[in-house]
């Protein structure tokens, strides 16, 4: 028999564990020890702050060979600028405006080329975006909570969901000509149909136990709907919202290709005509940086809103 | 003067699974008296969780009578225990024992009162906050208890409440319960697979035959209260009627294991297998009770 501290290991010896053949021993050992700090020690885990460093690790590896292969000329940089060029341009963009006049720098949140697109993009993500999701939430919830309302719109939503929204862009702007309506509606077209399926299928996928409780402790309709269903169907709702969300960068470059003279998409298409792959790649971290920003923002949102999923 | 609570006059309850029909309860008679506590004990799948369903109100019988006498509006006529988890994830400890309450319009203030009092009773005072994915299976069946409890139904509809919990909490319940019920006028009916459970709690056990399940027995459990398991255990009486409860359910658990297989019979009811009878020198299968 082993002896060892008793809280840090289990020793389960031959002779008990049937299957093990006779003097061999199985040592269960505990968790690894936590230290004072409350980390957790051993050989695989380096903490949170190693942890972050190593996940940079690679997008930097693959900054430093891109950046290398550029300037020795194994790519065509005139596809894959140097990460170097396309940061002086970053670097230009914010702090230069239309015109190619430097800006002062309390003026370049708000004229600088690169903020203005940003901001630009920006608005019409969120605007399109309550448009799409709020009454994905009020249809969705309807069609879980009342089966007329489902057997009556449920086969339209089936309809038109599969339709590829860009296919829809022309007919948007037939109808809600070039401007910011047009940009506005398709946006939500694609938040709307992600949060309203979601929102649906998180109420009818309640476990039927949840419906009996209520039931027999006498929940009336409204207890049922705010204290049961809702809360029930929210982190399904919130996938609606992320893959909304998503959806949403997705389409803004599609719905700024025509019509726009500024914002992230309208800049990817412009770079592309002037041949100006730079500005191009500037575009695609600005996306990149929003979609992340989303991201951690429905996350924060998320943990306060479903406290009780558990992390 | 004991009045009937519950009244079951010749219940059956038929499932349709797929093409063919499943008996689960036939012609269930049985009353409850107001005030008592009974057990009902049966092989598994004899159809215990769906009568306690029916009488719940969570599901329809095929035909058949069903009389609950409601006598102060003021409480609910019964709440449920349910067998599964069935806990809400989305609300603390405190909220879902307050759930009934809450349904009530209650007051807040009352609801805090009863809540912590029972949050108390069934050892969650540290998890009051506590969401049910931060609790172990059997701390989810003591909010599930506690529940049941806060809302103060004149009938107590319990499936095997205690299955999931140790030894120990298992005790400091069953005798929780005990003391709520005798300082109280609940009716209480109890599903259970322990006979010594049964023992220990009720006032009469009543057994049911198996697949497809119906009224087989009732036992009166004469023994003194206020009971607890050590001052039963080991008594002449309480051995007698464990032995009696033993011989009639074993016959059935038996049955239960031949027809195994058979449960779902084409074209419905009534054509259950022939009723041999557990023979004394016929091994059960014991494991099928947990005792
Ligand atoms: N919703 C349902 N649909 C179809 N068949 C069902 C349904 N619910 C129960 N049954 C059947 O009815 C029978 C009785 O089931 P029930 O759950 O009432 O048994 P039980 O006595 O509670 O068993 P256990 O002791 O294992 O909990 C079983 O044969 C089961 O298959
Ligand atoms: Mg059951």
């Amino acid at each position: 028999m082993a002896t060892e501290d008793p809280l840090r290991s289990k020793v389960l010896t031959g002779s008990q564990v049937g299957e093990l053949s006779a003097g061999t021993t199985f040592v269960a050992t505990a968790e690894r020890p936590i230290d004072a700090s409350g980390k957790v020690k051993g050989r695989f885990s380096l903490g949170p702050r190693a942890n972050r460093v190593l996940g940079l690790l690679s997008p930097l590896l693959i900054v430093a060979l891109w950046e290398t292969a550029s300037q020795t000329g194994v790519v065509d940089a005139r596809f894959f600028p140097p990460p170097t060029e396309i940061a002086e341009t970053f670097w230009h963009m914010l702090t230069h405006d239309a015109q190619g006049t430097p800006l002062p720098f309390l003026n370049m949140l708000t004229e600088s080329v690169l903020m203005k697109d940003l901001w630009v993009s920006l608005s019409r993500i969120i605007v399109g975006f309550f448009l799409g999701a709020v009454p994905g939430l009020i249809i969705g919830l309807s069609m879980g909570l009342f089966r007329p309302v489902r057997l009556l719109l449920r086969p339209i939503v089936s309809a038109t969901y599969p339709i590829p929204k860009l296919a829809l862009l022309p007919l948007v702007m037939v109808l809600f000509g070039l401007g910011e309506t047009s940009k506005y509606v398709i946006i939500a077209l694609g938040t709307f149909f992600m949060v309203l399926i979601n929102t649906m299928a998180g109420v009818l996928n309640l476990e039927k136990i949840y419906l009996d409780v209520a039931k027999n402790f006498g929940a009336s309709r409204t207890d049922f709907y705010t204290r049961v269903a809702f809360p029930g169907a929210m982190p399904l709702i919130f996938t609606g919202l992320e893959l909304g969300m998503g959806m949403a960068l997705l389409l803004i470059v599609a719905a700024e290709m025509n019509g726009a003279a500024e914002g992230i998409g309208a800049r990817v298409w412009m770079s592309y005509a002037i041949y100006n792959l730079r500005e191009m790649y500037v575009a695609f971290i600005l996306i990149a940086a929003l979609g992340y920003l989303f991201a951690e923002g429905l996350a924060a949102l998320e943990r306060k809103v479903v406290p009780w999923k558990p992390q | 003067m004991t009045h009937d609570k519950i009244t079951i006059k010749d219940v059956t309850k038929q499932f349709i699974v797929k093409h063919s029909i499943v008996t689960a309860l036939k012609d269930v008679s049985m009353t409850v008296h107001e005030g008592e506590f009974v057990c009902i004990v049966g092989p598994s799948g004899c159809g215990k969780t769906t009568l306690l369903r029916i009488l719940a109100g969570l599901e329809t019988m095929t035909s058949g009578r069903i009389e609950m006498v409601h006598s102060d509006r003021n409480k609910p006529l019964n709440s449920m225990v349910f067998q599964d988890q069935s806990v809400f994830p989305w609300l603390t400890v405190r909220h879902n024992i307050g759930f009934g309450l809450k349904c009530r319009n209650v007051d807040q203030k009352e609801i805090d009162e009863v809540t912590a009092r029972y949050i108390k009773m069934v050892g969650l005072a540290k998890f009051a906050d506590a969401y049910p994915y931060q609790l172990s299976g059997g701390m989810k069946q003591r909010v599930s208890v506690a529940r049941a409890f806060a809302n103060d139904p004149e009938i107590l509809l319990m499936d095997e409440p205690f299955a999931a919990l140790d030894e120990q909490n298992k005790i400091m319940l069953q005798e929780e319960l005990l003391r709520i019920w005798e300082g109280s006028n609940k009716t209480v009916v109890f599903i259970t697979h322990s006979i010594d459970e049964a023992l220990i709690l009720a006032d009469r056990v009543i057994i049911m035959t198996s697949h497809p399940g119906t009224f087989k027995a009732t036992v009166d459990v004469d023994l003194p209260r206020p009971r607890t398991i050590s001052t039963l255990r080991g008594k002449e009486k309480f051995n007698t009627l464990f032995m009696e409860l033993w011989n009639i359910l074993r016959e059935e658990v038996w049955k239960a294991k031949q027809s195994e297989g058979l449960t779902y019979e084409e074209g419905g009811p009534g054509t259950g297998p022939a009723g041999e009878t557990c023979e004394g020198s016929v091994i059960c299968d014991e494991s099928d009770l947990v005792m």
